[in-house]
């Protein structure tokens, strides 16, 4: 008796010998099964030793596993008596899987977190995200709009968008008699039109991701083509004058966003037309007709894949390209200077007007380069301080409006056509597969209620895009008008139309709703309304 | 338990009308004597007969933890919802033994019935009688403090009435819900106030929960107090360990698996492998129930070690941990059937004092 003594340590992280730190896990654990099998349940086939280090139990953590079990033992299953509560089992992110052989493993947490980013990180996540290949377009944006019109009306999006993505992520605390936390924004939707409010908005979101899709589909096709003929005019020596990093090009082949936007150079090059060998490479290597095919095999598999988390270190790249390309146009505009000159209604030879009545054109790319709406619920939730939402957001949506200046400011100004070339390209690369894998989410997601059903879905799902991808490169190259289209349309819905109609209907159901408001939200939809009609116009 | 004491031959002998074996002197309020001269000549083996039970109770207001706490203790299913609002209507007589002869019982104390209220005073000589332990469980959290200890008065009134040389524990439950930091003091408050209170009795105060080792430790704690004998049995199990050479040896209470003494020759390294080894147990119990069957002895072994656990006595288990494998098991085995019988044997040469572990 006298040997008891207490033991007053702690159920927490001081369960396991400081000494060791157990390497990544491959434990297939959901922790929202947490509460129903706490506390440590799981089967030990599952446990994989990675590090032939074995961390041991606290006796005072085997002890209450055990209590807990044995009480288990003396209640019926609905019987709430015996059940643990929560204070002395400790919080998820403490817990560790306990083997009954007396290892013990810590949870691992996957990126989709449980609120622990930092502001930080979730600023930097929308920055991320909303960068895109938008950012390719939009000095050929600016000079369809002329320049000071192009600035005042990317300030001016951003500010409306930044908005429309406020309202979004406001209408789910709107409802305050359901537990929405596990709302995305068409759960919300369908809350307030019903099935077609979901279905609705499940498509606009894929409309944009597919876009954005079969841009970077092209893109990188025209990416791989020119690769291989460099490699090609590499090994066979042939001087090729017109290669990607041209300045004076009015054509650049691999971003064609930057110039015209115009169908990209489909020509062959005439220099070696007396080669054979170059006629076969020719032919087995033509940007519109093959090598996009190519492409799938490429990516195909990649696309396939079922954790997000392999994307999201993938994703890692695309932000160190935009890094990337940020600092190259900032070199070239050095280099090159700038070529400005303000000729504000009349077209010159070389300079366009400042304001021109092409602006439409800028607006319908800048929806799509302002839109995260469809996600933005999802990455403000692992937002560690949830009251910072707001504030994260705007300040997200102003770095993205700096940059999107600064990048259409310098490289409009340097024009002509500074050679964007190579780095856009392994962004895409590394995004693309990010945006299969959140398009599977979301289709997949609503339609089978579960992110990887079977590889057969995922397959499907991937040929779909994939062919979309192809037909486009094939036939309608055209990365700014898909863009523009694609934007539009699904910015529509889901920056103009739905968070305003929401926010109208919620108000009303309150008895909230004033005038003022009313009419500045209809003027709202009013407007995203004409951006539609009026890209085709244009 | 089922005494397993078919060899035994007993004879029954009347002594004397009451059959309350008390604890300290055996003369005293309840009256209880025993000629002795009778006793040595006539009797090998004697067996009390019992004609009242001598209970446990175990008291405190409705809500305080105390089905919960039994059920954990004694293994036994609860019968239904312990979280309800109200309180237990009936009284509570488990007939759960332990100690050779104690009965539990349970009361709801301070029911806001009036119903309950009478029920308790009409029949408080009724409950009171024959009492060797009260346990009274107070919730730490309770806002009626005033109201909690004036139902402990009116109980140690009875009990001081009935059964003066009762021993009086006080639980204070449910001390999980009290903040880490603030445990100590809060408890040597209530400890104080509890002793000044219990005056002329004297109350031993213990903090518990359910959902730490603290419930374990309070209740060996007790049982501990209510063996008379309890430093002799430690040195006959520490000779019986160095004899067979064992690392540790215990002895559990049969019914609870509580702790009686043990016996270490080393240091062990887990502070609770007695409520461990107590709660692996009463589980396997419970799943051996299902199958009508009774837990009797197992056997333990693998490279480092070999466990036995056994019935020893009519009223204990043993625990025998040998940490040299390559003893066979049956030498071990020997060694303890024939340590069963010195024990047994030891009880009975105590005589009439002991007859806590006697049936």
């Amino acid at each position: 008796m006298a040997n008891m003594n207490s033991d007053s340590r702690h159920l927490g992280t001081s369960e396991v010998d400081h000494e060791r730190d157990p390497g990544p896990m491959n434990i297939q654990f959901e922790p929202s099964d947490l509460r129903s099998k706490r506390p440590f349940c799981i089967e030990p086939t599952n446990i994989v030793n990675v590090n032939h280090v074995i961390q041991r139990v606290s006796d005072h953590a085997s002890a209450m596993n055990k209590r807990i079990h044995y009480y288990s033992r003396l209640t019926t299953p609905a019987d709430k008596a015996l059940i643990a509560p929560d204070h002395v089992v400790p919080a998820p992110e403490e817990c560790y899987v306990y083997s009954p052989l007396g290892s013990a493993y810590k949870l691992q947490s996957y990126t989709e977190g449980y609120g622990k980013n930092t502001s930080l990180v979730t600023i930097f996540m929308i920055w991320n995200t909303m960068m895109g290949t938008s950012i390719l377009s939009i000095p050929w944006g600016i000079k369809q709009a002329g320049f000071t019109t192009g600035m005042c009306v990317i300030i001016l999006m951003g500010l409306l968008t930044l908005y429309c993505c406020y309202r979004v992520v406001k209408s789910r605390t709107m409802m305050f008699s359901l537990d929405t936390t596990s709302w995305e924004y068409p759960d919300v939707c369908r809350h307030y039109f019903g099935s077609f409010g979901q279905w609705s908005s499940l498509l606009f979101s894929l409309v944009s991701l597919i876009g954005a899709m079969i841009v970077y589909w092209v893109l990188m096709s025209n990416f791989l083509f020119n690769t291989g003929k460099f490699i090609f005019n590499f090994i066979h020596h042939i001087n090729d004058t017109d290669t990607i990093l041209s300045t004076n090009n009015s054509n650049p082949v691999i971003c064609p966003s930057a110039g015209s936007g115009g169908h990209p150079d489909n020509s062959s090059m005439i220099f070696y037309a007396n080669d054979t060998g170059a006629q076969q490479f020719e032919k087995w290597w033509d940007k519109s007709r093959t090598v996009p095919f190519y492409l799938v095999g490429l990516l195909l598999p990649l696309l396939n894949f079922k954790s997000p988390s392999f994307f999201s270190k993938f994703n890692i790249l695309g932000t160190v390209s935009v890094l990337y390309l940020i600092f190259l146009v900032t070199f070239k505009a050095v280099r090159l200077g700038f070529h400005l000159e303000f000729h504000w209604f009349i077209p010159t030879e070389f300079f366009v007007p400042e304001i021109r009545f092409q602006f439409p054109q800028l607006t319908g790319v800048l929806t799509l380069a302002f839109f995260i709406h469809n996600c933005i619920i999802t990455l403000l939730k692992n937002n560690k301080k949830q009251e910072n939402n707001v504030r994260d957001l705007c300040i997200a949506y102003m770095l993205v409006t700096l940059t999107y200046l600064y990048i259409g400011v310098l490289v409009f100004a340097s024009f002509p056509s500074p050679p964007l070339s190579k780095d856009c390209i392994e962004q895409m690369m590394t995004v693309y597969p990010l945006l299969g894998y959140l398009a599977r989410v979301q289709l997949l997601g609503h339609i089978f209620g579960d992110i990887y059903p079977s590889i057969f879905h995922v397959l499907i799902l991937n040929l779909i895009i994939v062919g979309a991808g192809v037909i486009m490169a094939c036939f309608y190259p055209n990365i700014g008008g898909i863009i523009r289209y694609s934007g539009a349309a699904c910015g529509l819905a889901f920056v103009f139309i739905y968070p305003s109609l929401i926010y109208i209907i919620s108000l009303h159901q309150e008895e909230r709703l004033t005038w003022p408001k009313l009419i500045f939200h209809v003027f709202i939809i009013i407007l995203g309304v004409a951006n539609l009609i009026v890209q085709f116009f244009m | 338990m089922e005494e397993s004491d078919s060899e035994k031959t007993t004879e029954k002998e009347n002594l004397g009308p009451r059959m309350d074996p008390p604890l300290g002197e055996p003369e005293g309020s309840l009256g209880w004597v025993l000629p002795n001269t009778a006793m040595k000549k006539k009797v090998r083996r004697v067996r009390y007969v019992k004609t009242m039970k001598v209970k446990v109770l175990l008291m405190g207001k409705s809500g305080s933890g105390k089905t919960s706490m039994r059920s954990i203790i004694f293994a036994n299913y609860i019968a239904r919802d312990t979280r309800r609002l109200g309180a237990t209507i009936d009284v509570e007589h488990s007939h759960v033994r332990f100690l050779g002869n104690l009965v539990l019982n349970l009361w709801d104390c301070g029911g806001q019935d009036t119903f309950m209220e009478n029920y308790f005073t009409s029949q408080r000589d009724n409950i009171f009688r024959n009492v060797e332990v009260l346990i009274y469980v107070f919730d730490v959290e309770s806002r009626e403090l005033e109201k909690d200890m004036h139902y402990y008065q009116s109980c140690l009134e009875a009990i001081l009435q009935n059964s003066p040389d009762a021993k009086i524990f006080c639980l204070v439950h449910k001390m999980d819900l009290v903040q880490e930091d603030q445990r100590d003091l809060i408890f040597k408050e209530r400890e104080e106030d509890l002793r000044r209170l219990s005056r002329p009795l004297e109350c031993s105060c213990f903090r518990t929960s359910i959902w730490d080792e603290t419930l374990y430790k309070a209740w060996s704690s007790i049982v501990y107090q209510l063996i008379p004998n309890v430093q002799q049995l430690e040195m006959n199990l520490r000779n019986f360990a160095e004899i067979i050479e064992a690392d540790e040896v215990l002895l559990f209470e049969r019914a609870t698996f509580l702790v009686i003494s043990h016996y270490q020759c080393k240091e062990q390294r887990d502070a609770h492998r007695f409520e461990k080894i107590s709660n692996i147990i009463k589980q396997f119990k419970l799943s051996c129930s299902k199958l009508a069957a009774s837990f009797q002895s197992m056997e333990v072994r693998n490279s480092n070690f070999a466990a036995f656990i056994d019935i020893f006595t009519s009223n204990t288990y043993v625990m025998v941990v040998m940490s040299d494998p390559s003893i066979p098991s049956a030498a071990t085995l020997i060694n303890i059937r024939n340590a069963r019988k010195h024990f047994e044997k030891l009880e009975r040469v105590d005589g009439p004092k002991q007859c806590l572990l006697m049936r």
